[in-house]
């Protein structure tokens, strides 16, 4: 099969990931039914764990128990592990190309750190001090150059507490979720079906929207 | 699946000192990056969102010396590989403040940290310019959009208003015509103030009508845009035109906000500066599209960079 990433793109991927410490798990759920991206999603992992040792992946299918312990209902869905084997609530939904594929380098060498949330210690405090549950969905398109600033906030943000889930959405792929929620900018944030707004904001902003929602 | 971009990925460490801190990742920022390696100094490039700029929304650059005709995301992509070939470190946040007096200034990043250096320099370009008028905040994200790349893919198949006709509008709607069904094309004035050869090419595709001499009165819908409100700038009269979506390029502001009362900017927001890029505070510079000039190309964004840095280190760095 050809390959998906080209070499000048592997080699300066194996870069990025010489910044890894611990081994990071990616788990991948598919399903066999209306899944156009799952094959291609789960090559993406592969030729990612043949370029760096500490990558690893497993493939489970939509309808699975590991489904339901990880609160999974679509695919392609990722979900990253720390080398303790922790879920910090970070999951992408569709396939991280395009712009979106540095997110999802971004945080896999941040996951082999253990996942330590790259955000200002006043936000901080203010995401600890949430005690309810926050689903945080960024639709994004992976033409889109400011999206993944958006993402990587949300999944830092759901590093901090575990009340937090962030999932970067793929709108082309999950057109009916994005009917739903009426996108038609990138990135659109949706919090707790309660807020959402339009463009990447920057951090101190961002947490005040969730803090809204909470 | 087409592309893999690794954008902010490339990060590097951050440092606490610095000798020249860049603000913003543009080809005026990136050039500065080069040329303060080249004059022995550690400048260090604060990008809030991609390398590259504005060029990255730009299809083809067809006016950036040796090159015929390059697509901006590759432009940008090159230029930034150019200065980390030449160990220019980048960073990922947003600048949200500057401190500009002493001899020592900072810069304070969204995320919280701090970076301090001897130099500044504003490379933060220019952003879009909101239409200002009834139904844009409502509409924002429902059917209203700055960026075709980003939101086109929503509109296949529809009709689609762009409001402006200079050459980031037509530019915009050439990358839109591959998705699209219909694009009317609103503009202030009598004629399209685009290159005759992005006309030419808008043309082809065949996709096109053109309403002049006319101004978004207002946006109406429901859950989506369904209608734009168009005045006639001679007559006043207001018509009613049906469409799916509207693509705003009227222009541009520059990205100053954060130095308000830190630097002298003019009446509209640009940035005062003296032959050598310097702005009213010293060793605090601004260039490229952020500064009050003339023409804001690449190529002038680029030539700041030399001309801010050569005088820097000549001035700031000699001992
Ligand atoms: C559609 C379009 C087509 C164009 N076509 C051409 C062309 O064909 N030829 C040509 O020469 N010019 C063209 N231009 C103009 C050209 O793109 C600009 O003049 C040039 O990019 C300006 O460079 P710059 O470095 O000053 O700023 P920009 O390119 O605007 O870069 C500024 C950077 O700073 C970042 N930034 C802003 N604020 C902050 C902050 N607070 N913290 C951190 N980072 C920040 C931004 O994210 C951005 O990456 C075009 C422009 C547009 C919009």
């Amino acid at each position: 099969m050809a390959k998906l990433l080209p070499e000048n793109i592997t080699k300066q991927v194996k870069e990025i990931f010489s910044n890894m410490e611990g081994s990071v798990k990616a788990l991948l759920f598919k399903s066999e039914k209306n899944c156009d991206y799952c094959s291609t999603a789960e090559q993406m992992l592969q030729e990612l764990s043949e370029l760096e040792a500490k990558i690893s992946y497993e493939v489970h299918e939509l309808d699975s128990e590991m489904a339901d312990k990880y609160s999974v209902e679509l695919a392609p869905s990722i979900v990253l592990l720390t080398p303790e084997g922790e879920d910090k609530g970070v999951r992408f939904l569709g396939i991280p190309a395009g712009h979106e594929f540095g997110s999802l380098l971004q945080d896999i060498v941040s996951f082999s750190k253990g996942a330590i949330p790259e955000l200002s210690e006043e936000s901080i405090k203010k995401i600890e001090k949430i005690n309810s549950p926050v689903d945080i969905k960024v639709f994004v398109t992976t033409t889109c150059p400011y999206c993944p600033k958006a993402v990587l906030t949300a999944h830092n943000i759901a590093m901090v507490n575990k009340n937090v889930m962030a999932y970067m959405v793929e709108a082309n792929e999950f057109q009916d979720l994005s009917k739903k929620y009426g996108v038609s900018s990138v990135p659109q944030i949706v919090i707790n079906d309660k807020v959402t707004f339009v463009g990447a904001y920057p951090e101190g902003q961002f947490v005040d929207q969730v803090m809204k929602a909470v | 699946m087409s592309f893999f971009e690794l954008g902010s990925a490339k990060k590097s460490d951050l440092k606490e000192y610095y000798d020249v801190t860049i603000i913003g990742g543009g080809p005026g920022g990136i050039t500065a990056g080069i040329y303060a390696v080249q004059a022995g100094l550690n400048p260090i490039i604060v990008e809030k969102a991609l390398d590259g700029g504005q060029m990255n929304n730009t299809q083809s650059v067809e006016n950036w010396t040796g090159f015929t005709s390059i697509r901006g995301m590759e432009l940008s992509e090159r230029m930034a590989d150019h200065a980390r070939a030449f160990d220019v470190p980048f960073t990922y946040a947003e600048v949200v403040d500057v401190e500009t007096n002493g001899l020592e200034k900072a810069v304070v990043l969204d995320n919280g940290k701090k970076i301090k250096s001897r130099v500044i320099i504003v490379a933060t370009g220019s952003n879009l310019r909101k239409l200002g008028v009834k139904g844009e905040e409502e509409f924002k994200g429902r059917g209203i959009s700055y960026c075709a790349t980003c939101d086109g893919h929503f509109f296949s198949d529809k009709h689609i208003a762009v409001i402006g006709g200079g050459n980031s509008a037509l530019d915009e709607s050439l990358c839109l015509s591959k998705m699209v069904s219909k694009i009317t094309v609103i503009q202030n004035l009598p004629k399209l103030t685009a290159d005759k050869l992005l006309q030419r090419k808008l043309n082809d595709t065949g996709k096109v009508e053109y309403i002049y001499n006319s101004v978004v009165d207002s946006v109406e819908g429901d859950s989506q845009v369904r209608k734009v409100n168009i005045r006639n700038v001679d007559s006043g009269e207001i018509t009613s035109l049906p469409v799916d979506g509207i693509f705003v390029f009227i222009g541009l502001i520059p990205n100053s906000q954060f130095l308000k009362g830190k630097v002298e900017l003019n009446e509209f927001g640009y940035v005062k500066t003296n032959d050598f890029m310097e702005t009213s505070k010293k060793a605090v510079y601004a260039i490229g599209d952020v500064r009050e000039k003339e023409v804001r190309q690449i190529v002038t964004a680029a030539a700041d960079g030399a001309i801010a840095v050569y005088h820097a280190a000549r001035n700031y760095f000699n001992d």
